[in-house]
């Protein structure tokens, strides 16, 4: 499935710049994967040496967040779009 | 260019650094750097061109560490931070040590959840050292109120003590090749047996490299009072060793409080040592008037330096690495504070000044001469 991964501003420098990344991916596990594969620093900041999702970091699909879906085996379609976004949180 | 004094101030929001001149009369101050994220560890590197290092302990996107090699003026991530091996089921949760290696461009790195990790190409690079990091004890390590982390590391040729909370002092003599639970006579306080193998709350090991066989220490103490069971353990909290670790001894005696944070030692006289007893209760200072106390004898003995310090409402905590000494022929101690000031105390901690009062909570500060 072709589908873009939107890349929050403070994450960009590690994916050369970009904001928007185009894979193919099936679900967001598989997404997580092939952004390990081809962009390693990016994945670290998204995803600790665990495979686990940061706890401060949230994936969408779409509108939905992924938790509400089928977390990381939440299906992708093409044209889906990932968000990576920081939790709100802070103090 | 003249020497020059330079500080590593790590806050809540960023690392600071401040600049003077040898007579410290005033610092410049630039930064933050890694904004909006806490820096718990920093490094002034000064082994040929002086290099700064600092962690970035980022809660959203994971730990970074940057590195500066031109004073401090700017930072960069390095190419990467210490990362556990996939298979090892921990994740790192923050970096709280950075020091020299043997090598030229080595560092070594406590980490939480205790472990270490070692770079050899000034910190692009880095490799855990399963010695202790996967020590038979490790699992059983469990985390004091700031997180299960290796605080303190000192070389010593191929001896190498670690500080671990709560774990305890763990020493190597091959170099880092094994190590071993070293603490005899190192209190605790919250458990029955008062004196365990291992699993004490190390809060600060320092030394004078001159006498590296003495060791001074800041443990967990404030547990004259207990009366559970294994009953009250007083004087638990400042201790000394004169055989590379291998025992030590009370030199709390004189003290207002057992229980502090820093300890350091004066870097012309391995007898002068300097802690901050705090109240175990609120980590705060006696009374709500800060003072540095410190030891000319090793510990036999201690006198009060407050002198310039608030005598009254000031409840902040000086935290485990926020206090440091310059090596300057008439060193000044520098202490920073869970308010954001940052002290200067001029002749050994004679007389004390505010460098800077409101900067956001300080975790560390480390000085050098540049």
């Amino acid at each position: 499935m072709s589908i873009q991964v939107f890349v929050p501003a403070p994450l960009r420098p590690y994916c050369g710049g970009a904001s928007e990344l185009g894979i193919e991916a099936p679900n967001v596990r598989a997404a997580l994967a092939e952004l390990e594969r081809r962009h390693p620093s990016l994945y670290r900041n998204v995803c600790d040496e665990t495979g686990a999702v940061r706890r401060h970091v949230n994936l969408f699909v779409n509108t939905a967040h992924v938790r509400d879906r089928e977390g990381l085996d939440t299906a992708l379609m093409p044209g889906d779009v990932l968000t990576i976004l920081p939790a709100v949180s802070g103090g | 260019m003249p020497e020059r004094v330079m500080l590593t101030i790590g806050t809540r929001k960023g690392l600071f650094v401040a600049e003077a001149a040898k007579t410290r009369r005033s610092f410049a101050l630039r930064g933050p750097f890694g904004p909006g994220v806490a820096v718990y560890a920093s490094l002034i590197d000064t082994r040929g061109t002086p290099r700064l290092y600092a962690s970035n302990c980022n809660p959203f996107f994971g730990m970074k560490v940057l590195r500066s090699t031109d004073l401090g003026k700017s930072f960069k991530e390095t190419k990467s931070a210490p990362v556990f091996p996939k298979d090892d089921g921990r994740a790192l949760a923050n970096i709280w040590s950075l020091e020299t290696g043997a090598g030229k461009k080595d560092l070594w790195c406590g980490v939480e959840p205790a472990s270490l990790f070692r770079s050899d190409d000034g910190g692009d690079t880095w490799e855990m050292a399963t010695s202790i990091s996967n020590h038979e004890h490790a699992r059983k390590w469990q985390p004091g109120a700031g997180g299960l982390c290796m605080h303190t590391i000192i070389r010593d040729g191929n001896r190498v003590h670690l500080g671990i909370s709560t774990g305890g002092h763990y020493l190597s003599e091959d170099g880092g090749a094994t190590f071993k639970a070293s603490n005899s006579g190192v209190g605790a306080g919250f458990q029955p047996d008062p004196y365990p193998e291992f699993g004490q709350c190390v809060h600060k090991i320092a030394r004078h490299e001159d006498v590296p066989g003495r060791l001074y220490m800041q443990n967990h103490g404030g547990w004259a009072n207990w009366s559970g069971p294994g009953g009250p353990r007083p004087d638990i909290g400042v201790l000394r060793s004169d055989d590379h670790g291998k025992s030590w001894r009370t030199i709390s005696k004189g003290l207002p409080s057992d229980f502090g944070f820093p300890i350091v030692v004066h870097p012309h006289d391995a007898d002068t040592v300097y802690v901050m007893p705090l109240v175990p209760e609120t980590r705060t200072c006696p009374g709500g008037a800060p003072a540095v106390w410190r030891s000319e004898n090793g510990g036999d003995s201690w006198s009060r330096l407050a002198k310039g310090l608030p005598k009254k409402q000031s409840y902040f905590t000086v935290q485990r690495d926020a206090m440091d000494v310059d090596r300057l022929k008439s060193p000044a101690l520098y202490f920073g504070t869970t308010t954001g000031q940052l002290w200067i105390g001029r002749e050994g901690g004679e007389e004390w000044d505010c460098l800077f009062e409101s900067l956001p909570p300080i975790h560390c500060v480390k000085v050098a001469v540049v």
